[in-house]
């Protein structure tokens, strides 16, 4: 129940933090989905395997949380939880380059599906390509610091 | 440790939910069924956010604000007083109600030419001994005069917002006043008849000046709360400045009589002198 509640406040926090930086990125084209890569990073470092039932649920608080349309994240983060699910295994043998570009890539997607959602009459391309640019960098740069940089502090989920 | 791939049940679990979500979302998009539930969230987050701020940040802050408007309530407090007292001192002179000059026709005549020529210049108080004043003969305090031209100022008069405080004696770093009310000085004054001239001195007691004359030569009765003002003779002060009124009558001798009269001015109300130039 406590690591529940430690997992949606952190969710709320990652949100709040999404929803803020979102206004300043809009503005050159880039939208980091932070809320759907801490879910996505979660269930990449879970030891088991996450229920659908979970990532349904996380995607509805995440809809209800975000104000977006109910069900937009749900689809995202189930299929993305099950994908992880099925090649996790798999993911212990790529290279951080190539886990960082499944990770951006896959940010991208988000972007495109949410756009395609709740943006379809001003879709942009430009939008989706230099998110994806971007998404992908940030992963990267995510990645070097969890590399580089002492772990002194260890979120236990 | 290795994880397991998804169980062809887990897959089922799967592809249901992103049916659901896939419906829910169709059905979101094309109806406002799930209105209620976002407004009711969002009302609950605004409440929510507002108890919180109001437990944790409001009292913070208003610990901070209390500390840092007080401090800035005193200064403030400190500025309009002085900004107060400084449009007390500008008006006194020139204001027509005031009881500065017996003849009101000199404001007057001042006021309708627009020329007034009662120039003073602005003195703060640097100091003053309030026990030596309530107890003792000398009474002295030290001004530092704001607007100091190369203008000299020995033997300028000194007012406050009452009136008359005194005159500056001596000049250093700052202007030293000699107070009506020390013992070693003399104001020479008079009644509104011009019937009665003497010179009063100081008492050595707070607000409280003397005048002695013999009844024998000055015939004209005198009495209680009678007002005296300046008559000029000195030099020092300019004429027909209202002094302070008769509080007790001392009849010594069938020579001498003792005339007690209570200034209008105390120098310990306020820090802001005029230093009269004329």
């Amino acid at each position: 129940m406590i690591s529940l509640l430690k997992r949606l406040f952190l969710i709320i926090f990652i949100n709040f933090i999404d929803l803020n930086i979102a206004l300043l990125f809009s503005k050159i084209f880039i939208i980091i989905p932070l809320t759907f890569l801490a879910f996505s990073y979660y269930v990449y470092k879970s030891d088991k395997n996450i229920s659908s039932l979970e990532a349904f649920s996380f995607g509805f608080f995440v809809d209800l949380i975000s104000d977006s349309y109910f069900g937009l994240n749900t689809i995202i983060y189930c299929l993305t939880t099950y994908f992880i699910n099925q090649n996790a295994n798999s993911f212990k043998l790529f290279s951080y380059l190539q886990i960082c570009l499944f990770f951006g890539l896959s940010a991208s997607a988000y972007v495109g599906f949410s756009q395609l959602i709740i943006n379809l009459y001003n879709f942009s391309y430009v939008t989706l390509l230099v998110s994806s640019f971007a998404n992908i960098i940030f992963c990267f740069f995510i990645a070097l610091i969890a590399s580089y940089f002492p772990k002194r502090i260890s979120i236990k989920l | 440790m290795a994880r397991a791939a998804p169980t062809p049940g887990q897959k089922l679990s799967f592809i249901f939910f992103v049916i659901l979500s896939s419906l829910i979302l169709y059905i979101d998009i094309t109806s406002n069924n799930f209105k209620s539930i976002k407004n009711g969230f969002k009302s609950f987050k605004i409440s929510s956010s507002y108890i919180a701020k109001e437990i944790s940040i409001e009292p913070l802050k208003s610990i901070i604000s209390l500390s840092k408007s007080k401090s800035q309530l005193i200064e403030e407090n400190k500025d309009l007083r002085e900004a107060l007292e400084l449009s007390y001192l500008n008006n006194y002179l020139i204001s027509k109600e005031n009881i500065f000059f017996k003849d009101k026709e000199i404001i007057k005549k001042a006021h309708n030419e627009n020329n007034y020529k009662f120039e003073y210049d602005i003195a703060y108080l640097k100091s003053i001994d309030p026990n030596m004043y309530n107890c003792c003969d000398k009474h002295r305090m030290f001004i530092d005069i704001k607007q100091n031209s190369d203008n000299l100022y020995v033997e300028s008069v000194v007012f406050n917002t009452e009136g008359l405080v005194g005159q500056i004696i001596g000049e250093s770093k700052f202007y030293e006043v000699l107070l009506l009310t020390d013992i070693s000085h003399s104001l020479p004054i008079k009644l509104n008849s011009s019937e009665f001239f003497c010179n009063a001195k100081g008492s050595g007691r707070s607000e409280y000046i003397i005048c002695t004359y013999n009844p024998l030569v000055w015939t004209k009765e005198i009495k209680e709360n009678q007002i005296f003002y300046t008559s000029g003779l000195g030099g020092i002060y300019p004429k027909d400045i209202e002094v302070g009124y008769v509080s007790s009558i001392e009849v010594v001798d069938s020579t001498q009589t003792n005339i007690e009269i209570k200034i209008l001015a105390n120098p310990l109300n306020g820090n802001i002198f005029g230093v009269l130039r004329y």
